[in-house]
């Protein structure tokens, strides 16, 4: 029960080192997980590659071309599929002639780079204060607990578009979002961290290192951490989609990037009306977002299957005893697969 | 479980007051003067003086702060002008735009916003429950992928895309629907789900993707569970064994999730409420905020942060409920 | 509605009024519109007009509305002392009697106005109106509870600037004489020929004092017009107007109220509004909208359908979209830099940003392009329809700036209007060619509202617009370049802070005038001679498009609203 060695009572999953490589190996061996993957790097290729692709057709995202527009007609792209040709490959926007393929690939650089951000803030803040909420006294896990209550309980809405108005109007648009998203959105992942950290806190091994005089913050870093690994990267692939949309959501709303930045969100938010009279200029950011964020499920709902079977049945053998608090158990509680309504950014699309 | 409930009880009212502290903070800070903007942008500076003083945003803000908790604790007065407004407890004061009493606004929107999302929510359940136990037991099938495929597609397109796409197409071309409107159910129950049925399944048709996969994940981890392989291994029936046992262990953290996500609907179906016309609580929040319309922000805060708070006690009852392990304190 | 930015705030309550009153309308005797088919049978009474909107009508106070010619919504309940001329196009910019036997007598060089009610005047209940509730609901728009409306009877009657309505002063104002219940008479601090404009707005509707009870009036106003309130739901999203029993068309000829009951719907989405008028169907086909455009979209979807254009109403409200400048910022304090910027813009592309050719007219001039403003053509720094960037170039150099120039143009947030990012980024691209570099700096709806119109923050350039309150150029220039409105204290409009004697004193010049077309014809020469400077680059004057339902008939679209008028429209 108190074997001197503190890493002793660590189950071998538990290792992020030496079962990575397995899962690794595992995951590539899945025809669906591999093809996820490729959309992502190929997303990400496509995102910084941007000036180069546009370069490559000829053109840049902001040029106006208004000898491709019908003017009468509400500057409706002339020519067929809104405006495909030799020189603008997917077609010009409406209303302005921009080409869309140069936005598109531009728009990628600031969606995902948002997005990524976003989902880094709200896994970096949830995972300290879950850890802490976990591993504190008694007050500070009150305290932490009532602040992500509060955070919860406000409509994310009235402050995304206060902050926008408060901060100063020269201050780096895609950043703010990011910080937008991902202060707002960090209440899951907390709670989601602080459950795990509290049954964690039983298992044995964990105990020993305690009873041989490690620190808080040594047991933090060296024993929880790696644990806590598998269940945060998968609830980071459910939080990722959800800041994609996030943004495009508050695109919507009027505080989303900066003219004439292009963003796929900013893309869509005045798209939608031309369903009809330019179905293209709506399914091309559609069909991006969509591949974005199933490649991006696909992938975490993959991972998860790998990595949490075992990260279940561990925890089952802690939680025998009873846990503290109500969502220690590894299906209660925001459970990897399902976020809480506390994500700001899906708030934002509803 | 009465102690807690108490507890949990005072922790809403903190968390509600601090809710109402950070709003105040947070719009003395932004730009704008509502007094300006109540008066109108042609309004005279003695003239905006004048609103000032009526609107009763000349004291300093603590005041302002005092006059609202004093408001909701025991009512206030306002001028109408023509004789004293009183505005009962508890009182949200009364809107620097319409001179409405915030809890009037309140009362008016919220069974819109209700509708609303309640009726999302049994069609979420519907698809996202139905599509997850399709998928759990009945993996890779044709009928499971399509519905995980459709699902997935609600998830990743923003719901003002879905949303006037459903409407063009179901209301403009086919004409099998007809243009959302809101009628309250108590005057005309048919009108009052047809009107919504789109509203409801563009809303779902976003979040079901996320019920789909915890259902999922969920029945297959209590089918794996030690006391299901032990009923299996006696020969149990498999479809007795989901029913009757796996079923309601899975639905646990599905019910939990959807107590939570109900809760924070009623401030944030935004985009589906001005989208689809429907005059609920947050779209009077969003236009509010846009207007500093301080009082009305304030109100819809503590009346959509109360539905979330309560949510999460909630889903932490039904915790205990469903898992004796857990023990509530 | 002459407003030069919405804020949001007005977006509630006054651009909804002004949207509504003054709408889109029809340039001339209109070319479309009518409903398809039935447009030769007469009109007949009865039905229900449902009417969909973007904007509730969340203030119903005649205290409080700002609108221009009086209302489209508002003016079914609220009859006024003059009112709009209800006809087609140029016509339809004329000020007519309502409650008044004319519009007007004036006397001591047009400071004094004398008016006489018609006969048989009577409110819903009943009960005779009389000039003395004429008076009162002048006088209970100056309480602070009740603010919102335009400021010209503040500025212009006598002992009125610090005047603070009847409920906290009852001696009321002495500027305002009723000497019997037929006759009222104004008395004015400066001549100003425009008066009998200015005696369309709801504020010149008689109030019943015995009935006022302060803000709560707007939940059921009394009604002198055609119509009454039955129901007003949540903030005026929902309206539900019936007939006034005791209205008389022998006493009104301007309004024709053919439907028995109106419906007006509110806070819809645009692109729903103008599905639902397109597909026409059930209540639907009965149907208008009195705030909401075609959008671009679905003009591309109108070209190819005959019978949905054939529903479209084109109408012109006197308004102008600009760039203006803040003569105190350089480098725009050198005018040979704002010539350069004059010479470089580029219109197509700016036209296109804001809809196409069919939803905007390219403007040289301030003034709209209509008689009745004193619409005077004029183009001093040709850019043809993209630009001079050669000329632009040379006039850059000639200041000092031969390698080009880097400036900040400050814009709204808020998209699909003409101060939004749309139309912003279309500025910018066309100045690229010049070598003008345009660096843009977006501000959320409220703060570059505060921010423009504030003296000390005001930006050197910015996106700008500018409405009519009535179609005369007096309310379109003075606010914007009369010296003496420059406000230091408060929101300001006078954004490049002209002071200048000579234009001081022409304004002063043209109030006096009585005769409107004479007037009209001086406003035009000041509009040109002050468009010389290049204090502002007028961009467009927009057009609308709007649908409505198949049944909708008798479709009058006056260039004072530029929108259908709602007392004209027949359903059956």
């Amino acid at each position: 029960m108190a074997p001197q060695e503190p890493r002793a009572g660590e189950a071998p999953a538990a290792s992020p080192a030496a079962g990575g490589r397995q899962v690794w190996r595992r995951l590539l061996a899945r025809r669906t997980v591999l093809a996820a993957g490729l959309v992502i790097v190929l997303l990400a290729l496509i995102a910084a590659a941007a000036p180069l692709l546009s370069a490559i057709e000829g053109q840049d995202p902001t040029s106006f071309h208004n000898d491709l527009l019908d003017s009468a007609a509400g500057g409706v792209p002339t020519g067929s599929f809104g405006g495909v040709s030799a020189e603008h490959w997917l077609g010009v926007e409406p209303g302005t002639g921009r080409d869309v393929f140069a936005r598109l690939v531009h728009g990628a650089r600031i969606s995902l780079l948002v997005a990524v951000g976003a989902t880094l803030v709200q896994v970096t803040i949830g995972v300290l204060l879950g850890l802490a909420a976990g591993l504190g006294s008694r007050l500070l896990d009150q305290l932490i607990g009532n602040t992500t209550e509060v955070m919860l309980a406000l409509p994310s809405l009235v402050f995304a578009i206060s902050l926008m108005a408060i901060v100063p109007s020269d201050f780096p648009r895609p950043l703010l979002l990011t910080l937008v998203i991902g202060l707002l959105g960090w209440g899951g992942t907390s709670r989601l961290v602080r459950a795990q950290t509290l049954s964690l806190k039983q298992l044995d091994y964990v105990a020993a290192a305690r009873l041989a005089g490690a620190g808080r913050w040594r047991i933090a870093r060296r024993e929880l951490l790696p644990s806590l690994a598998a269940p945060v990267i998968t609830y980071a692939a459910v939080l990722l989609p959800s800041n994609v949309i996030g943004e495009a959501g508050l695109s919507f709303l009027g505080v989303g990037v900066k003219p004439p930045t292009s963003s796929w969100g900013q893309m869509l938010s005045g798209a939608t009306t031309w369903f009809r009279a330019d179905p293209m200029y709506v399914l091309l950011p559609s069909a991006l977002l969509f591949a974005t964020v199933l490649a991006f499920t696909v992938l975490g709902d993959a991972v998860r299957t790998e990595l949490d079977p075992r990260a279940a049945s561990r925890l089952r053998v802690g939680t025998a005893r009873g846990a503290d608090g109500p969502t220690a158990d590894g299906s209660g509680g925001p459970t990897p697969t399902g976020p809480g309504p506390s994500n700001a950014a899906e708030e934002a699309t509803a | 479980m009465t102690r807690f409930l108490l507890r949990k009880a005072v922790g809403m009212l903190g968390v509600l007051l601090v809710l109402s502290l950070v709003v105040y903070a947070v719009f003395y800070i932004a730009p704008g003067d509502p007094a300006q903007l109540a008066c109108g942008e042609k309004c005279s500076p003695a003239q905006v003086a004048q609103v000032r003083e009526r609107l009763g945003l000349d004291a300093p803000v603590y005041l302002q702060y005092a006059h609202f908790l004093q408001g909701l604790v025991a009512g206030r007065d306002f001028s109408a002008g023509t004789g004293l407004l009183h505005c009962q407890a508890p009182c949200l004061g009364i809107s620097y735009r319409s001179g409405e009493q915030v809890t009037d606004m309140i009362a008016a929107r919220l069974p819109v916003t209700a509708s609303l999302a309640l009726g999302a929510m049994v069609v979420w359940l519907i698809l996202g429950v139905g599509t997850g136990l399709l998928s759990a037991l009945r993996r890779g099938r044709l009928s499971e992928r399509l519905l995980t495929a459709l699902t997935l597609a609600g998830n990743s397109v923003p719901v003002f895309v879905i949303g006037l796409v459903l409407l063009i197409v179901f209301c403009a071309q086919l004409q099998w629907l007809p243009f959302p409107t809101y009628v309250p159910l108590t005057e005309d129950p048919q009108q009052w789900f047809w009107g919504l049925l789109l509203p409801w399944i563009s809303l779902a048709l976003i979040e079901s993707a996320k019920y789909a996969r915890l259902t999922r994940s969920s029945m297959l981890e209590t089918l794996a569970d030690d006391h299901i392989r032990t009923f299996r291994a006696y020969g149990v029936s498999e479809r007795h064994l989901v029913t009757r046992h796996a079923l309601r262990g899975a639905l646990t953290p599905v019910i939990a999730l959807t107590a939570m996500d109900l809760g924070a609907l009623f401030g944030s179906a935004v985009l589906t409420e001005s989208l689809f016309g429907l005059p609920g609580l947050g779209k009077l929040l969003v236009s509010s905020v846009s207007l500093i319309d301080l009082p009305t922000v304030v109100g819809l805060t503590l009346v959509t942060g109360f539905f979330v708070v309560l949510a999460n006690v909630i889903a932490d009852v039904l915790y205990a409920v469903s898992d004796r392990r857990v023990v509530l304190t | 509605m002459s407003r030069s930015t919405f804020t949001p705030r007005r977006l509630a309550a006054a651009t909804v009024t002004v949207a509504l009153v003054v709408g889109v309308a029809a340039c001339g005797p209109k070319a479309d519109g009518g409903g398809s088919g039935s447009k030769d049978a007469a009109p007949q009474q009865g039905g229900t007009l449902t009417v969909l909107n973007q904007n509730p009508q969340d203030q119903f106070d005649p205290a409080r509305l700002y609108t221009s010619g009086g209302g489209n919504v508002p003016s079914l309940v609220f009859r006024t002392l003059t009112t709009r001329n209800r006809v087609d196009g140029a016509a339809g910019t004329k000020v007519v009697p309502d409650l008044a036997t004319d519009t007007g007598t004036p006397s001591e060089g047009a400071t004094v106005w004398t008016y006489h009610l018609k006969d048989g005047l009577k409110y819903e209940d009943g009960s005779p109106i009389t000039t003395a509730d004429v008076k009162y609901g002048i006088e209970r728009s100056f309480a602070p509870e009740l603010s919102g409306g335009a400021p010209f009877l503040r500025d212009w009657l006598v002992g009125a600037a610090d005047y603070q309505g009847p409920y906290k002063d009852d001696r009321g104002l002495a500027a305002i004489e009723t000497p019997d219940e037929k006759t009222i008479v104004f008395h004015l601090n400066k001549p100003e020929g425009d008066f009998p404009y200015l005696a369309t707005q709801t504020q010149f509707a008689p109030v019943p004092k015995a009935k006022d009870t302060g803000t709560k009036y707007q939940d059921h106003p009394v009604s002198s017009g055609p119509y009454q309130v039955v129901k007003n739901e949540n903030d005026g999203a929902h309206l539900v107007l019936k007939r006034n029993p005791n209205w008389s068309s022998a006493t009104d000829d301007q309004r024709k109220a053919y439907p028995d009951t109106i419906d007006v719907q509110s806070g819809l989405d645009p692109a729903v509004i103008n599905q639902r008028l397109s597909a026409s169907t059930g209540p639907d086909a009965a149907a208008v909208t009195t705030d909401t455009n075609l959008g671009p979209s679905e003009l591309a979807q109108v070209k190819d359908d005959k019978a949905l254009a054939s529903r479209v109403g084109t109408g012109h409200f006197g308004y102008v979209n600009y760039l203006a400048f803040n003569t105190k910022v350089k480098p725009f304090d050198d005018p040979k830099v704002r010539q350069a910027i004059a010479y470089a813009i580029n219109r197509t592309s700016v036209v296109n940003a804001a809809g196409g050719s069919s939803l905007a007219e390219a403007a040289t001039t301030y003034l709209p392009n209509q008689e009745a403003f004193g619409y005077t053509p004029y183009d001093p720094f040709p850019a043809g329809a993209t630009g001079n960037p050669e000329k632009a170039k040379e006039l850059l150099k000639e200041a000092g700036y031969p390698d080009g120039l880097t400036i900040t143009l400050t814009h709204s947030s808020e998209t699909g209007k003409g101060y939004g990012p749309n139309l912003a980024t279309a500025v910018q691209d066309g100045l690229k060619a010049a070598g003008i570099t345009v660096q843009l700096d977006v501000l959320d709806g409220t703060k570059y509202s505060k921010t423009i119109h504030t003296v000390g923050t005001e930006p050197g350039l910015f996106l700008a617009g500018w409405g009519a309150d009535w179609p005369s150029g007096g309310p379109f220039l003075a606010p914007i370049f009369d010296g003496r409105q420059i406000v230091t204290d408060g929101y300001n409009f006078n954004s490049a802070q002209l002071n200048d004697p000579s234009v001081n004193d022409e304004i002063d010049q043209i109030n006096k005038i009585t005769d409107h077309a004479e007037a009209a014809k001086r406003w035009g020469a000041l509009d040109k001679r002050i468009g010389e400077q290049a204090l502002t680059i007028p961009l467009f004057h927009p057009v609308y498009k709007r649908l409505s339902g198949k049944d909708v008939r008798n479709i009058v679209i006056s260039d004072w609203t530029g929108v259908l008028d709602i007392s004209q429209v027949a359903v059956k």
